[in-house]
């Protein structure tokens, strides 16, 4: 196996990870919510997009925004059903709702799409780049592009400004942002919305790598919980390194050991860390 | 007497069974410094909060809340604040990740309170110590600055009724005056004040009126003028004996 192509396969391979995790990091940095039905809308979401483009014909762009739309409608209806649960910061039930959240899309996936694999076509899967000697799709390209553009908006977004201010007052002490006047239901609520689409954007753009099924979505929630992990939790530098990291790691461990092992290889990596350093990566002032 | 800032109605909270606080009328009258005391667990921060429709843990509150003649009984809390109540929690709760200025900052005054709303040059000239320390964590600030920044973010919202929760727990004797002195100096500027406070004598000193809880209702209310010389008061809390 040629090195700089297992490099670019992690590349790739490290910002979908990115971009599967983002929601996640913003779910539990900055409401302190998690969610465990993340992989069936990943799964959902994929399925929509194929739907979009195979069955109605529609443009993959258009396909995209269909498949985020559905992700903000199920965020929502998720906060919507656990809004208590969320007040009460009662993270056990919430994690037992969102599982069974999780169950109940599989099962609708299953009902309405069949059990059938669906491969997703994107006019981008048929371009091809040549880079120092390895291939690269213009969908794999995509995928990195969108996986920075995402990060970048993030941080810009949290990390200054009124939205970052709220977010981190939010997640330190949400009864106390009330008496600052800060309408915490709706934090909580766009929070998932963002959830929902953010995972949803990261089906659309990596989906198209590999097939679709109604049993997706495991494997993407284990990825979420390294990346968010391993990259300190709520940090969204942090999360985009890490993702990266796992990615690059995944795609040579994968080519240079064992593709079959590729995952317990990241979990061992991610016990050795939180051992050693139980906050994650990230350096952080003040850190979590 | 013209309506009242902030008046309540039939107030009772209850936790499970145990009736935390029963009130059958309470008014807070415009421009008024009203203090309340009591031992400790009378009621006085679950009036407080009630007031605003907040609090920690879960408690079932009804009743009729009115500010400034609106009833805002059913409003989640930022809606009270929205319109023009605001609190100071116990224990003066600030954001300890945000800086002294982010603080300050996060409490956006109300569109319509704007004018009422205090601003950064007059919170400085209230409390200098905070413009020393604009910029550090509020992790970093010592008790008593962290009780300053937290009325100071209770101003910058403007509101037209301050509900203040033991705004000199932990404060030197000194800052004690100075803290109190200060919130008589914003009712003079037509601010109204709910203050709770364990130190009755010096509540006494800056108070108009005075309530007094005990297991949730009102013992016993009047004017300061009054009230200090009500044996209650002075054998509960002013340790000395009924003349
Ligand atoms: N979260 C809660 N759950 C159950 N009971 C509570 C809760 N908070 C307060 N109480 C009860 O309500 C009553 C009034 O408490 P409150 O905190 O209002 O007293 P307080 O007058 O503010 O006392 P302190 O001077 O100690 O601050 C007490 O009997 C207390 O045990
Ligand atoms: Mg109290």
């Amino acid at each position: 196996m040629n090195l700089v192509q297992q490099l670019i396969n992690g590349i790739v391979l490290g910002h979908g990870y990115a971009l599967i995790a983002v929601g996640w990091t913003v779910l539990l940095g900055v409401a302190r919510l998690v969610n465990f039905g993340h992989g069936q809308i990943y799964m959902l979401a994929a399925f929509v997009t194929w739907w979009a483009v195979a069955g109605l014909g529609l443009p993959y762009p258009v396909a995209i925004l269909a498949a985020m739309l559905a992700g903000v409608l199920i965020g929502l209806l998720m906060q919507a059903a656990m809004l208590r649960l969320t007040f009460a910061q009662d993270l056990v039930s919430i994690m037992i709702v969102t599982l069974g959240f999780g169950h109940m899309m599989r099962g609708i996936a299953g009902l309405v799409f069949g059990g059938h694999p669906q491969v997703l076509e994107t006019p981008l899967s048929y371009i091809d780049f040549e880079i120092a000697g390895a291939w690269v799709t213009a969908q794999d390209l995509a995928v990195v592009l969108v996986g920075i553009a995402a990060f970048a908006l993030l941080h810009f977004g949290l990390e200054r400004g009124t939205l970052g201010r709220t977010a981190r007052m939010v997640a330190e002490d949400p009864k106390l942002a009330q008496l600052a006047g800060i309408d915490v239901k709706r934090v909580y609520f766009a929070v998932f919305a963002f959830e929902g689409a953010a995972v949803a954007l990261a089906a659309a753009m990596v989906a198209p790598r590999t097939p679709i099924l109604t049993s997706i979505g495991f494997e993407e929630v284990i990825v979420t919980f390294v990346v968010v992990v391993l990259g300190g939790i709520g940090s969204v530098a942090g999360s985009y390194a890490a993702g990266l990291g796992l990615g690059i790691f995944t795609a040579l461990f994968g080519g240079f050991v064992s593709p079959a092992y590729a995952t317990t290889a990241a979990f061992g990596v991610l016990i050795v860390v939180l051992v050693l350093r139980p906050s994650g990566l990230a350096m952080r002032a003040g850190g979590r | 007497m013209s309506t009242p800032i902030l008046e309540a109605r039939e107030l009772r909270v209850t936790y499970g069974g145990h009736v935390a606080l029963d009130i059958p009328h309470l008014a807070l009258a415009p421009g008024e410094l009203v203090g309340v005391v009591g031992a400790n667990g009378a009621g006085k921060s679950t009036l407080v909060n009630a007031l605003l429709g907040w609090s920690r843990g879960a408690p079932a509150v009804s009743g009729s809340v009115r500010l400034a003649g609106e009833e805002i009984g059913a409003l989640p809390p930022h809606a009270r604040v929205a319109r023009g109540l605001a609190l100071v929690p116990e224990g003066g709760a600030v954001f300890m990740r945000l800086s002294v200025a982010e603080n300050l900052a996060a409490a956006t005054p109300p569109a319509g309170a704007a004018g009422r709303a205090h601003d950064e040059a007059q919170i400085e000239a209230l409390f200098p110590r905070l413009r020393e320390r604009r910029h550090h964590m509020a992790s970093a600030l010592s008790g008593g600055e962290r009780q300053m920044l937290a009325i100071a973010r209770a101003l910058r919202l403007g509101p037209s009724a301050l509900l203040l929760d033991e705004p000199s727990i932990g404060l030197a004797p000194r800052l004690v005056t100075d803290v109190l002195r200060a919130v008589r100096g914003l009712v003079d500027q037509h601010l109204s004040v709910l203050l709770v406070e364990q130190n009755v004598r010096a509540a006494i000193a800056v108070v108009d009126r005075l309530i007094l809880l005990e297991r949730g209702r009102i013992l016993a209310q009047g004017p300061v003028a009054a009230m200090r010389d009500d044996p209650r008061i002075l054998e509960a809390y002013l340790g000395e004996a009924a003349a």
